[in-house]
């Protein structure tokens, strides 16, 4: 009883510093997350694990983009995909063309944000799953132009070693420059975990929330549609379109041909299965989508490992509606249970 | 002439293929309220069934064919009983993502029960018989092929508004709780929806199948340019679909052949996209009233 009281303690102060500093439990995951690029070298990690948690990492960035759109604002995108795509291919095509990295991203970044002013116009003509397959199309047409444009190098578009402010050179084959980059976008992936909660707890974050429930009372606030749908899409193409430079920075060979309807539609389910409107739950939906199939599954299952993944996808569905990560509050009651029950032991054992 | 006259046959093929798979997706979601993204993944299944049993025990394409129906049907019961009841609960986007769960449940069985090489079905009229029109080659198959679609949408509609089940799926879709009040078996509806909608699916795959092969992806196209046509009629209706799904094929088939192989598409698309813009519920479509 003793130790439940002190472990029960200590997960109060914790709580109490966390809504202190809220930025705190981002920054450790990041470095826990970091520690993952340098394990391989002393031999406790395979160096196919951390491509994985690569992978894992581009795409909760991703899917945390998403999760704005999907989760705060009751909105749906089936062409993200195309925007992760515009990301990592667009930044190729500038960085070809001679461009400095930053700059080439910057470029990129302001591009896509301006399709997503676009999708967001159109949103506001357009509900439900007219506007989930309006985005299909862009998607679509933007696969169209990306597999058969030569400026994309019809397969893949090979980008090469990254030079970062005209002096230091990262590339992908140096096992310890791999490193490197992994740590660079553990960074890029912590930065952005921060902006989305200040996002999420600011005004915006609140107009947004406010619109999913109901358009019609958000706009008898004042809420203006117009606006936050803009920023709502807006952001959520930026984030992918930040995933993708990403990709390209880290694989810095992409593909051309790899952006389709399938990949949205695991985005989607990475934010579904990991949990509407939470950060962490986020990154937990992409590790369950991503990485258990690809870091056990496929070890002793191969090609049948697809059913495994299908199966696990469709039962988090139905137990867990709003994402995994509310499990938390399932183990939660069952602790409190738990305390009862040993409590009420111990008045008996008094008596 | 002749090539307007291939291309308006071709157009006519492919657009009774997306017609048919367009109604499946309507199908569900109207009474299941949710977008089926597995539609195309079913077709597939019960054409690698179809493919295998030609390759294994040698039957005709006609005999695999209705074996594949059968097994489609099947499937389409099996999903809404074990896949979509239980899950009836949870939001229209969630469910979308478990049709994602069942594309990939299928995609891992079909290596394991068919092997990883593609397999090839036949046309149900070898392409030998044909009859040249104004120097247009026009297959048999090909007037099988639209002549059939034709008749079965033909059947459905007339399913779907005289008959006493027509109005069931009718009333489903409209209102399923207030149909459940009225004694609708709103469960069967549902249920026979999707071995319908599977039906449908599986049929527009052995229809596509000799053109390309069998193999996981081959509906691919076919599905989205489902999804697009039933954007572009109107998923409040079931005959926008079928509308919609010839003027994408006619509109990409004309296109790609005058205008240009690459930008064809994202013309035919971006015009969509635009005349969405201004009609936001699709050509037959009606704004859905809401009450607050």
């Amino acid at each position: 009883m003793k130790r439940l009281k002190t472990i029960e303690n200590f997960f109060a102060t914790l709580s109490q510093s966390i809504t202190k500093y809220p930025i705190v439990p981002f920054i450790i995951f990041g470095l826990l997350i970091a520690s993952i690029g340098f394990l391989p070298h002393t031999g406790l990690m395979r160096w196919g694990t951390m491509g994985v948690f690569a992978y894992i990492v581009i795409f909760s960035v991703v899917a945390m983009g998403l999760n704005l759109l999907l989760g705060f604002s009751g909105l749906i995108s089936l062409g993200t995909a195309g925007f992760v795509g515009a990301g990592a291919l667009g930044l190729g095509v500038f960085i070809n063309l001679g461009l400095p990295f930053e700059i080439a991203a910057v470029l990129v970044l302001v591009i896509a944000g301006g399709m997503g002013a676009l999708i967001g116009l159109f949103s506001l003509k357009v509900e439900g799953i007219y506007l989930a397959i309006a985005t299909l199309f862009v998607g679509e047409i933007l696969r169209q132009i990306y597999t058969q444009v030569e400026i994309f190098g019809g397969q893949a578009i090979r980008i090469g070693a990254i030079r970062f402010f005209g002096f230091i050179e990262l590339s992908m084959i140096n096992q310890l420059q791999r490193s490197f980059l992994f740590l660079m976008i553990t960074i890029m992936m912590v930065l952005m975990m921060i902006v989305m909660h200040n996002i999420v707890k600011s005004k915006t974050g609140r107009a947004l929330m406010a619109m999913s429930r109901s358009q019609h009372a958000a706009q008898a606030m004042g809420i203006s549609l117009l606006k936050y749908r803009l920023t709502a899409f807006i952001l959520a193409t930026l984030f992918a379109t930040f995933g993708g430079i990403m990709y390209g920075l880290y694989y810095q060979n992409v593909p051309t041909t790899a952006w389709t309807l399938d990949l949205s539609l695991f985005v989607i389910a990475m934010v579904v299965v990991g949990g509407l409107k939470s950060i962490f739950g986020t990154f937990l939906g992409v590790f369950i989508i991503h990485g258990i199939p690809n870091l056990w599954l496929k070890n002793y299952f191969g090609d049948i490992s697809y059913i495994f993944s299908g199966i696990l996808i469709i039962l988090v569905i139905i137990f867990y509606p709003y994402g995994f990560v509310y499990i938390w509050y399932d183990l939660k009651r069952l602790y409190y249970k738990y305390r009862q029950h040993l409590s009420k032991k111990k008045v008996t054992s008094d008596e | 002439m002749t090539d307007l006259l291939r291309l308006l046959f071709n157009s006519l093929e492919t657009g009774s293929v997306y017609a048919l798979a367009a109604l499946g997706i309507v199908l569900i979601f109207r009474t299941s309220r949710t977008t089926n993204f597995a539609q195309g993944m079913i077709g597939t299944f019960n054409a690698y069934i179809a493919a295998f049993l030609m390759l294994r025990y040698g039957f005709s394409i006609w005999l695999v064919a209705l074996a594949a129906l059968i097994t489609a049907f099947a499937t389409g019961i099996i999903i809404d009983t074990f896949i979509i009841r239980p899950a009836a609960k949870v939001s229209p986007i969630s469910k979308q993502i478990i049709t994602l769960g069942i594309i990939m449940v299928i995609i891992g069985i079909l290596p394991w029960f068919f092997g990883v090489d593609a397999m090839t079905l036949p046309r149900f009229i070898p392409s030998s018989y044909s009859v040249t029109i104004l120097g247009a080659d026009l297959r048999y198959n090909t007037i099988f092929v639209i002549v059939l679609s034709t008749l079965l949408m033909a059947a459905m509609f007339w399913f779907i508004q005289y008959t006493k089940w027509g109005l069931a799926t009718r009333v489903t879709a409209s209102d399923e709780t207030t149909s459940k009040l009225m004694g609708v078996p709103t469960k069967t509806v549902t249920m026979v929806s999707w071995a319908t909608a599977a039906m449908l699916g599986t049929l527009a795959a052995l229809f596509v199948a000799p053109r390309i092969s069998v193999f996981a992806n081959m509906l691919l196209t076919v599905q989205i340019s489902a999804f697009f046509a039933g954007t572009l009629g109107g998923f409040s209706t079931f005959f926008g679909p079928v509308v919609g799904a010839f003027i994408i094929s006619f509109g990409r088939n004309f296109t790609q052949f005058y205008i240009s192989d690459i930008w064809g598409n994202v013309l035919v698309y971006t015009s969509i996209l635009v005349f969405l813009y201004f009609k936001p519920y699709g050509i037959f479509g009606k704004k859905p009233t809401k009450k607050v």
